[in-house]
């Protein structure tokens, strides 16, 4: 018994310096919350900006203390979260725990949809004036313009042009489909003079590069270059399959093997890079993974073949990947500010030079003639998109995780031998109708 | 004694408060938002069983979870297997015995997705060579078949888990009594008599620990199917929990996703539950 009663004296005491020290804890957090709150109440208004892009972290916030300096009454607070889905994710938590952003990343016609009760319109500002046509399409409701794009992305087919000249394959004549089969079967034949493995690296692993790209180059036709019409779809007819499959085929034969279990690390950094292969199905996003093997081969050698579609020879696929929002819930105040930022940042000189040399972008604005476009692909795309000689990006108006999950998937069971072309169309088709009904 | 019971329940407040605050308050409002159509910011309508009915209907759902089914048994059967080999080895009385312990144990100190980056490398890269030096056609093209899939993550989940069952196991080996061994060994039984009537059924809560770990484990593997093959090829090596953080995050169906994730914990207490009660049945009590 007396051990008993002095067990549950020590719990008694522990218990009770417990709770002494939660209420201690509790205290020092309200003061501390308090402080912080005068703090940003003085004139200052507080801007807190969420936003995907893990890669130019550092350069972005460095933009930011370059405008609070020159507005010392606005905060601006930057949180990154790494890409693609973890995004989506947080961003959803950070709306139903109340913790709303000011500033945040949208997608394709489906999240703005999904957000569109929280987005301010954008309408008046100075960036959307100067937006490049075609790039505000998806986030047009009615009358008004709910995002600002981030910059502009375009692929097609990169190709190591050392390869190409030691060949005697002049990539400028290359246009149609057939001059691309000729030129890989040039490339087979001289594999190892040219100490190559394979013409192409085909990463069959990666859903997005055939069900996203591959397949948009050939879809982008059938809804008019239109993103808002393939979101108003309610069917996908693969106009173009044909062409689709022999793209497809031609790559995957040629490819280093076997493609469904290559991924987009070994295409674009093992075989790319290190010259195993001739060309690869990408965009300008791997320049800077390019130069962090070779510099001087991303910087010279590296050249971009469009994607050979009928009707479009010598175009490629153009779009914007992601679009600024603001929330329209954050008080008047707050808005405008936000405003303030996105529009300093795409058209004040400043600006302007950072998103080109720091952020290397592909603006999608006008006024950026005098400004230098830092890598050679994007140069490129640029030059392009400048001429207009674009594909529309169509992929980001299928249904949900339908480029990947039905399509992708279906072009894989393709790849691997276990059902036809037709399957693969069927099966597509029936899911994008399916999502759609 | 009343005083002792509130000492009992007062020591007991923080951890249920946060057992509850982290994992039973979520787990209802997570069977609740199954019955709706939840998205992960609004839910507008009750369904009720709908998210439940459509997803037996998935085949996408139902292959992942035969493909989960596979790949425990499998795993479960090797790991036990390996994981008591190994604990036998170490508790020989052979010099380089601490030695091999840490060695067998460190793979388990590799995070799930760095050792899946690994073994994919092996999978594609080292096998291709040596397939390539040996001519041994089989070798090739790992990872790129449903079937090498599948036993490139059995292998890598051995590979890994091995050495922490065979630690449960040394602990338990190391507790049977030396002089019941001798004893045995003075009566004339032969080594595998003495581990088939004694070290095997004294052995046993091991077994019940380690079977109990290993199942609900690889039920549940998620990053190291992630990083290895990622579901491929055409979503065929992908495992209950990867179809549903992908239900979640990329088809975006939140709530459908939940009901998954319901049905799926249903399944995995069943059978780990099931399992405790026969194991522990068969222990015997020293």
């Amino acid at each position: 018994m007396k051990g008993k009663k002095f067990y549950s004296g020590i719990a008694t005491a522990l218990l009770a310096s417990s709770i002494a020290l939660t209420g201690c804890s509790f205290s020092s957090g309200d003061s501390g919350g308090d402080s912080e709150g005068e703090e940003a109440s003085g004139d200052a208004v507080t801007v807190d900006v969420f936003q995907f892009k893990v890669e130019f972290k550092d350069q972005f916030e460095e933009l930011v203390s370059m405008y609070e300096e020159e507005n010392p009454d606005v905060n601006i607070n930057v949180k990154t979260v790494g890409g693609g889905n973890d995004y989506g994710a947080s961003l959803k938590t950070s709306f139903s725990s109340g913790e709303e952003p000011d500033i945040f990343n949208v997608g394709g016609p489906t999240s703005v949809d999904e957000y569109e009760k929280y987005l301010a319109d954008l309408s008046d500002t100075e960036a959307a004036g100067a937006a490049l046509e075609g790039t505000l399409t998806s986030v047009k409701r009615d009358d008004q313009i709910l995002g600002l794009p981030f910059n502009q992305e375009g692929y097609g087919l990169l190709y190591n042009k050392k390869v190409f000249e030691e060949a005697g394959i002049n990539p400028d004549e290359i246009k149609t489909m057939d001059d691309l089969e000729g030129a890989v079967e040039t490339l087979n034949s001289k594999k190892d003079e040219l100490g190559i493995k394979a013409p192409f690296a085909f990463p069959a692993k990666e859903k997005w590069v055939m069900g996203n790209h591959l397949a948009n180059a050939y879809l982008a036709d059938e809804f008019n270059h239109d993103v808002m019409e393939a979101y108003e779809a309610d069917t996908v007819e693969f106009a173009m399959g044909d062409q689709m499959k022999r793209f497809t085929d031609l790559q995957n034969d040629n490819s280093i093997q076997p493609t469904l279990s290559l991924d987009y690390s070994q295409q674009v950094e093992e075989h790319f890079s290190l010259g195993n292969v001739a060309m690869i199905q990408q965009g300008n996003w791997v320049y800077n993974t390019i130069a962090s093997m070779d510099e001087e081969f991303a910087q010279n050698n590296v050249g971009l073949l469009p994607i050979p579609v009928e009707g479009y020879e010598g175009s490629i696929p153009v779009g914007v990947p992601n679009y600024w929002v603001v929330n329209k819930e954050s008080g008047e105040e707050v808005v405008q500010a936000s405003k303030d930022f996105l529009d300093w940042m795409y058209t004040s000189d400043t600006g302007k030079k950072f998103v080109t040399e720091e952020f290397k972008f592909i603006p999608a604005y006008e006024g950026y003639e005098d400004q230098e476009i830092a890598d050679p692909i994007s140069q490129e795309i640029y030059n392009y998109a400048k001429e207009g000689n674009t594909l529309g990006w169509v992929f980001l108006g299928a249904p949900t995780a339908w480029t990947e999950d039905a399509l992708g998937v279906a072009m894989q069971e393709y790849i691997a031998g276990d059902i036809t072309w037709e399957e693969v169309e069927q099966q597509a088709t029936k899911a994008w109708e399916d999502a759609r009904q | 004694m009343k005083n002792r019971s509130l000492a009992f329940w007062l020591f007991l407040t923080p951890v249920i408060l946060g057992l509850g605050i982290v994992v039973v308050i979520p787990f209802i409002y997570g069977f609740i938002y199954s019955f709706t159509n939840w998205n992960g910011l609004t839910a507008t309508e009750f369904l009720g069983f709908q998210n439940y009915i459509n997803l037996f209907q998935e085949d996408e759902f139902m292959q992942s979870i035969w493909f989960t089914i596979k790949f425990a048994v499998v795993t479960v059967l090797l790991l036990n297997v390996f994981g008591m080999a190994l604990a036998l080895i170490v508790t020989r009385n052979i010099k380089s015995n601490n030695l091999l312990r840490t060695v067998f144990f460190m793979p388990n100190l590799i995070g799930g997705l760095i050792l899946g980056f690994i073994w994919q490398f092996i999978f594609i890269s080292v096998f291709g060579d040596i397939a390539n030096l040996t001519g041994i056609e089989g070798l090739n093209g790992w990872l790129s078949t449903t079937n090498t899939g599948f036993w490139g993550l059995v292998i890598l989940t051995a590979w890994q888990m091995a050495g922490y069952i065979m630690i449960i196991y040394i602990a338990y080996l190391e507790n049977i009594p030396k002089d019941l061994i001798e004893a045995a060994k003075i009566d004339g039984a032969s080594s595998f008599q003495r581990f088939k009537n004694i070290t095997f059924p004294l052995v046993a809560p091991a077994f019940t620990i380690s079977m109990f770990l290993t199942l609900s484990m690889s039920f549940k593997i998620y990053d190291q199917n992630l990083s290895l093959t990622n579901g491929g090829p055409f979503n065929s090596t992908q495992m209950v929990s990867m179809e549903i953080v992908r239900t979640a995050f990329s088809d975006n169906q939140m709530a459908y996703a939940q009901a998954k994730a319901v049905i799926f914990f249903l399944i995995v207490a069943v059978v780990a539950l099931t399992q405790v009660y026969y194991n522990k049945k068969r222990e015997v009590e020293m």
